[in-house]
């Protein structure tokens, strides 16, 4: 029930529509507008007082017809003839001016001149044949001058001042004559005109009021109606509006239910009791439950399995109350059938503008499989680990024994050889370690242990242990001026593998007695380590995969030089995950600068 | 730190390519005597009888792996004090911290460098609190 407070309340407030609508009163209608129908109204009724004028006209004219005034009968025909044909003449111009144009004022003042035209015919009838006619014609003339008076009422009310100009002009002569006649009879009628005169004038404007209040309510309701039609037309738009949002909304909610019909995921809608309330059909193919079944009942405590320690049982309550999307759950679930499978949910809980929920969405897929991938990979990367490094041990660790010379000086020809196998082994090794480190990076499971340590002192250690790689190829690390301290917070093991594979790619693509330079950058909130090479140069073709895995511009210098080719990929995953930025440019002379920036620790 | 140089180790290791480069690195390199144990399952006895001043362990091992010989050296009065160093071809970081942590003196991975090996095993020896 709606409390009469709000429908009081309703009640009182006013739309836009109407306050428009109450601002257009009758009072407020337009004065020239009602005018000018009041003009309208009185030459519609021209027809009939030229009908009228000639019918009555010739009547009298017969009535009062003698030879003795036959001149002066004829001559007042002529005269009404004239008159009538003036207001004909009148009548056609006022109904073919534009309406738009027209003056009312101007087409008022005209008709007025016409009414007393007409009167004045029949005053100067008064005048002329009252005090030469019998008395028997004397009566018709008397009533026929009453009836044009209150004829005159009905068909000049719409404008009081012509009526009183027209009666005027009958009743002034008409009373003269009565007054100057010398009967007591008529002078007592002589009295009395004026009082019927002043009373008719009187009842005109009466029923001109009552006219002019007409055209104004006339006129303020065709406003009203105007503007009803326009309101009506704005409503007619903005329903049509509606219809087509609703047409809209009503097609994005066949979209949806289309796209959660036929999506790989189970998608269900709950209550936030967890009821579920809708699901889709892969749901049903999931869990095995028919949705007639599982709708109605608890999402939770139906799907989810004893045996999952992940939910305790305020999670859900507590989930509810924060209100926020929840994403990457995973939970043991319990399909019909008594299997168990591993599930991954995303929860998203549908509020409304004022923040009450409506529903929860839950999507889930079946991970089970891609658990069991990940279990068998993980363990494949673990044996791969195991059984390549337990060869590689015996491999390695057999030939440094040989070529240390611990076991005596073999001949020049086997230290040779062995060298080789030695080096290759280890590069074997190389590559191993470093796809399992690509391994661990792209499936997230690389830990990095930052502390804080001062870069400088990085970067010298590493240029110091890999000295005898450089000289290998002849080169040699040099710094450039004195290296700037600046301290940093990271992996350090993980940053000394990427300054040392840069260092190594630089002595590498060095040229024989070449130097590879290093620099130190304190740039304010970071530090920068630039690792100068003489070297070719970085290829056209090979910039923009310089940084993917197994990336080499020269797979035969490879060969001759070593190198996974995982390298560089390794380091800008590692650059990157302390928050820094690694990169390259050419240098002026020729060359390569490959450099990283880190973010420099504030203590 | 011990007050006496590292003489005796113990090697429990079942890949026999392995043991023989480690017994000639800790004994020409390093002038160690070492006692190479292929059975985990026995490893406890030959600790026992042999009494290293270290003993080495790999981590997989057939029947009984690394960190399970190690538990069970810990429950052992006999051999719960020696300092165990781990050498393992897993190499990641949490798993070497793991070792470190469940009290190992130390951890090496595989493959090691058999020149640096007895420097590397004094050199834990010579953390020893």
């Amino acid at each position: 029930m709606i409390p009469s407070s709000a429908l009081s309340e309703a009640s009182s407030i006013a739309t836009p529509a109407q306050a428009e609508v109450s601002a257009l009163e009758p009072s407020k209608a337009d004065p020239a507008r009602v005018l000018a129908e009041r003009v309208s109204q009185l030459y519609g009724q021209m027809p009939v007082v030229v009908i009228a004028t000639l019918v009555l006209g010739a009547i009298t004219s017969y009535e009062m017809y003698h030879p003795r005034f036959a001149d002066v009968v004829l001559l007042w025909w002529i005269v009404v003839s004239a008159v009538t044909a003036s207001q004909l003449g009148l009548l056609f111009a006022y109904r073919r001016s534009d309406p738009k144009q027209a003056d009312p004022k101007q087409w008022h003042r005209w008709l007025g001149i016409a009414a007393l035209a007409s009167g004045a015919t029949w005053g100067i009838a008064a005048a002329v044949f009252f005090p030469a006619h019998s008395e028997e014609q004397q009566v018709f003339l008397a009533f026929m001058l009453a009836g044009l008076l209150s004829g005159g009422v009905p068909l000049y009310a719409a404008s009081w001042p012509i009526y009183a100009l027209y009666a005027a002009s009958i009743v002034v002569p008409f009373t003269y004559i009565l007054g100057t006649y010398g009967k007591t009879l008529f002078t007592t009628l002589a009295v009395l005109v004026p009082f019927f005169y002043a009373a008719n004038v009187l009842v005109a404007y009466r029923i001109n009021r009552v006219f002019s209040d007409g055209y104004r309510m006339r006129h303020a309701y065709g406003h009203l109606t105007g503007d009803y039609s326009s309101l009506n037309q704005r409503l007619e738009e903005q329903i049509a509006e509606l219809m087509e949002a609703h047409r809209e909304v009503d097609a994005s909610g066949r979209k949806l239910a289309l796209f959660a019909e036929r999506a790989p995921i189970a998608v269900f809608e709950t209550d936030r009791n967890a009821t579920v309330l809708e699901m889709n059909p892969m749901a049903e193919n999931i869990f095995g439950y028919p949705a007639i079944e599982l709708t109605g009942r608890n999402l939770l405590r139906t799907l989810i399995s004893p045996n999952d320690p992940g939910l305790g049982s305020d999670w859900w309550t507590n989930f509810i109350a924060k209100g926020e999307p929840v994403t990457g759950l995973r939970v043991q679930c319990l399909r019909r059938d008594g299997l168990e499978i591993s599930c991954e949910f995303s929860l998203t809980p549908l509020v409304n503008d004022v923040g009450d929920l409506l529903s929860v969405i839950a999507q889930g897929r079946d991970v089970t499989q891609q658990l069991e991938v990940e279990r068998l990979k993980k363990e494949f990367t673990s044996t791969l680990s195991h059984e390549l490094r337990t060869p590689l041990t015996s491999i390695i660790g057999s030939l440094q024994l040989v070529n240390s010379g611990v076991l005596g000086e073999p001949d020049k020809d086997i230290t040779d050889l062995t060298v080789i196998a030695e080096r290759n082994a280890q590069r074997l090794l190389d590559l191993i370690n470093d796809l399992l480190d690509i391994e661990k990076i792209e499936s997230g499971k690389i830990e990095l242990h930052p502390e804080v340590f001062a870069l400088d002192d990085l970067v010298r250690e590493a240029m110091t242990l890999n000295r005898a790689y450089a000289e290998r190829f002849s080169v040699r690390y040099a710094a450039v001026g004195q290296l700037p301290s600046a301290k940093v917070n990271v992996d350090r093991k993980r940053l000394f593998q990427v300054v040392t594979n840069l260092l190594s790619n630089a002595a590498k693509f060095s040229p024989e007695a070449g130097t590879v330079e290093v620099s130190m950058e304190d740039r304010g909130e970071r530090v920068y380590v630039g690792i100068h090479d003489r070297g070719a140069g970085i290829p056209e073709n090979f910039r923009n995969r310089i940084f993917s895995r197994f990336a080499q511009a020269d797979s035969a210098l490879t060969r001759q030089k070593g190198g996974t080719g995982l390298g560089l990929s390794i380091s800008r995953r590692l650059v990157e995950l302390m928050n820094g930025e690694i990169g390259f440019v050419d240098r002026e002379g020729g060359g390569t600068t490959f450099w990283f920036e880190l973010p420099k620790h504030s203590s | 730190m011990p007050d006496r140089p590292l003489v005796r180790v113990c090697y429990v290791e079942d890949d026999e390519d392995i043991q023989k480069i480690v017994r000639m690195s800790l004994e020409r390199l390093g002038k160690m005597t070492i006692e190479i144990v292929s059975d985990p399952m026995k490893a406890i006895d030959v600790i026992t009888a042999f009494k290293p001043d270290l003993v080495m362990l790999d981590w997989m091992m057939p029947g009984m792996d690394g960190p399970t010989l190690f538990g069970k050296m810990k429950e052992n009065p006999a051999t719960r004090d020696l300092p165990v160093v781990f050498i393992t071809a897993k190499a990641s970081s949490v798993e070497m911290n793991e070792l470190l942590a469940l009290g190992a003196s130390g951890a090496i991975s595989k493959p090691f460098a058999p020149k640096e090996l007895p420097e590397q095993l004094r050199a834990i020896w010579s953390a020893l609190p």
